[in-house]
């Protein structure tokens, strides 16, 4: 788990994106101006001594926001940020589902546009690269396209609010329903039947384009074209597919969305979009757009994976018998020197016993210091050997690669 | 072409649901052939048998790809936004209901106390319904045989499933209100539809023919 979070979190360096940290907890009014009543429900609350209410962070977009609004006000935009850290979520115990789970994210904050877009979600397919999937597709989709034909129903607001909690709550059997009672059949109320499986490759968006009649669906498939070949300039064009019935949360995001899956997790591996709107809210208005990976949800798929992830090995454990104490110790520091993981033991042990020992740390190597000048160390496959202690850091590190 | 994973609960919305899956030829099992099987590989498609109230978590969690549930298990699994509601099947129609006893002064929603005692199996689904009209309840959770309750006087009112009204009568209940009407739905894992996208929709479009060429 670790090390995929340092691998995402390098390969979000390598883009330029500065880590920075935000607390684990917040006021409750924070989150408010970015959630909803259900996701707010959500969180874990208490008061402080002033009787105020906090809440444990659920997701850290909203922090970073505040922080690119507040602390960080001065700095020129766009900011590139990312971070990393642990969110609680009350999933209402249905399943008893992980309540503590581990996230890296990234927002790029003060862009807008195409280019903007592209970027994050390059970026989030090369973090998934950088953990080590090799098997994922990353959907891209548009919260304007879904908003454009809401508009282009003429239909009250009420049976809108009808067609969007039917969507939230992924039932279509619902939603066919309500289009089913009202009078219009229009290109959008076709559109909207067929919205959850509208999914493909480009050639979707021309699909789509021929239908739709407002302006609102028009350019958010203008600009996942164009998004889409940016993508394809990023030389990720095969793992990108266009999934224009992503259903999201509409009042956040306010553009571009994405997802990404592995093929066999029944969750999304990492998520994101474009969420303009949010920055206003904490007084520096600006267009952002990020995501997140789910560290748990990624390490799972790894694990089960057909070459799950070896445990890090240690490169050298060194042990000592009593007047070798000292040149273990400073064998021990050499070999880190040289870059090495290495272990020197707690206690005096004989050689049989080391060997033993070594195999319980898990170290490729066993260097055994019995005086000052020398160490005797049995490379695979070789017989014991006994040589000065320099000697034996030269030729590990020399024969690590 | 990868296979696809149906959950079918255990039950009376079996024998329908087997018999929908053939006539839209997904899979053709008899209830006979499936007997005590919890688990059926034919044609790319694999059943997995399981309980009723198992449904939802199987799909939710990605183990199964599709499911064959009531709408009354949708109620109570108060499911998050891992599954979609794909189709109305139309099978083992029924209602959910408030009912009081034959003798009881109880008749609609007005003539209720301000706070009912109601006993059910289904909890989640009564208490929405209550807030909804905003009558305050004491909910008692039972796990069977709840038409009992109210004629020992644990309660004013059960909330439970009915198809023909039939166990009410017997147990001299009538019907006070009307929760909900539930009938048999296909659900599907959220990530299912997308990397299985091909396979799933064509389930999906057959069962869709086979229960509209039943109209």
């Amino acid at each position: 788990m670790r090390a995929v979070q340092e691998a995402v979190l390098a390969e979000m360096r390598r883009w330029g994106y500065r880590f920075v940290v935000t607390s684990t907890l917040e006021s409750l009014e924070v989150f408010a101006r970015g959630l909803g009543p259900e996701q707010l429900r959500r969180l874990f609350k208490l008061t402080d001594a002033d009787g105020r209410l906090l809440a444990v962070v659920g997701e850290r977009t909203i922090p970073v926001a505040r922080l690119a609004a507040g602390q960080l006000r001065g700095a020129a935009l766009p900011l590139r940020l990312c971070y990393s850290g642990p969110v609680l979520s009350n999933d209402g115990g249905r399943f008893a589902s992980r309540r503590e789970s581990q996230q890296v994210g990234a927002e790029l904050i003060g862009a807008g546009g195409p280019v903007a877009d592209a970027e994050v979600i390059a970026l989030a397919v090369r973090c998934l690269d950088a953990a080590g999937l090799r098997r994922y597709q990353v959907d891209v989709g548009h919260a304007e396209f879904f908003q454009g034909l809401l508009d282009g129903l003429q239909l009250g607001p009420e049976v809108k609010a009808r067609i969007k909690d039917a969507l939230a709550a992924r039932d279509l059997v619902q939603l066919e329903q309500v289009l089913a009672a009202t009078p219009l059949r229009s290109a959008e109320h076709e559109l909207l039947l067929r919205f959850p499986a509208l999914r493909g490759g480009p050639e979707i968006l021309d699909a789509a384009g021929e239908l739709v009649r407002n302006r609102r669906s028009e350019r958010a498939l203008g600009e996942l074209r164009r998004v889409f070949e940016l993508l394809g300039t990023h030389g990720l064009g095969a793992a990108i597919q266009i999934d224009l019935g992503a259903i999201r949360d509409f009042d956040y995001y306010t553009g571009v969305i994405f997802e990404g899956f592995g093929p066999e997790l029944g969750r999304p591996l990492a998520q994101g979009g474009r969420y303009d709107g949010l920055l206003a809210r904490f007084g520096r208005p600006a267009p952002a757009t990020g995501f997140v990976v789910h560290l748990d949800l990624v390490g799972e798929v790894l694990v089960r994976s057909e070459h799950p992830p070896a445990l890090p090995r240690l490169d050298a454990a060194v042990a000592w018998s009593a007047p070798g104490l000292d040149a273990a110790l400073r064998l021990g520091s050499s070999l880190r020197l040289f870059g090495m993981r290495a272990v020197v033991d707690t206690q005096p042990r004989a050689q049989a016993a080391a060997r033993g020992w070594r195999d319980v740390v898990g170290a490729r190597h066993l260097l055994h210091c019995t005086g000052a000048a020398s160490v005797s160390w049995q490379p695979a496959g070789q017989r014991l050997r006994r040589l000065p202690p320099e000697q034996a850091v030269a030729r590990l590190a020399g024969g690590r690669s | 072409m990868s296979v696809v994973t149906i959950a079918l609960p255990t039950g009376n919305i079996q024998a329908p649901g087997l018999a929908l899956l053939a006539r839209a030829g997904v899979i053709h099992v008899t209830p006979q052939q499936l007997g005590r099987r919890l688990l059926v590989d034919s044609g790319g498609v694999r059943l997995v048998v399981v309980r009723p109230a198992d449904v939802v978590a199987y799909v939710e969690h990605g183990a199964a790809d599709l499911g064959i549930v009531g709408k009354d298990q949708l109620w109570e699994s108060g499911r998050g936004q891992g599954i979609y509601e794909l189709l109305d099947l139309r099978t083992n129609a029924c209602r959910l209901v408030v009912a009081v006893p034959e003798r009881s002064q109880l008749g609609g929603p007005e003539t209720w106390p301000p706070t009912l005692r109601v006993a059910t199996k289904y909890v989640r689904a009564t208490a929405a319904y209550m807030e909804s009209i905003g009558q305050a309840v004491e909910l008692v959770h039972l796990h069977g045989s709840v038409e009992l309750a109210p004629q020992v006087g644990l309660v004013d009112a059960i909330s439970d499933l009915t198809e023909t009204g039939n166990t009410l009568r017997e147990n001299r209940l009538r019907v006070a209100a009307v929760i909900g009407e539930s009938t048999t739905r296909l659900i599907a894992n959220q990530v299912s539809l997308k990397t299985r996208a091909r396979e799933v929709q064509d389930i999906v479009r057959r069962l869709r023919g086979a229960v509209e060429s039943a109209d």
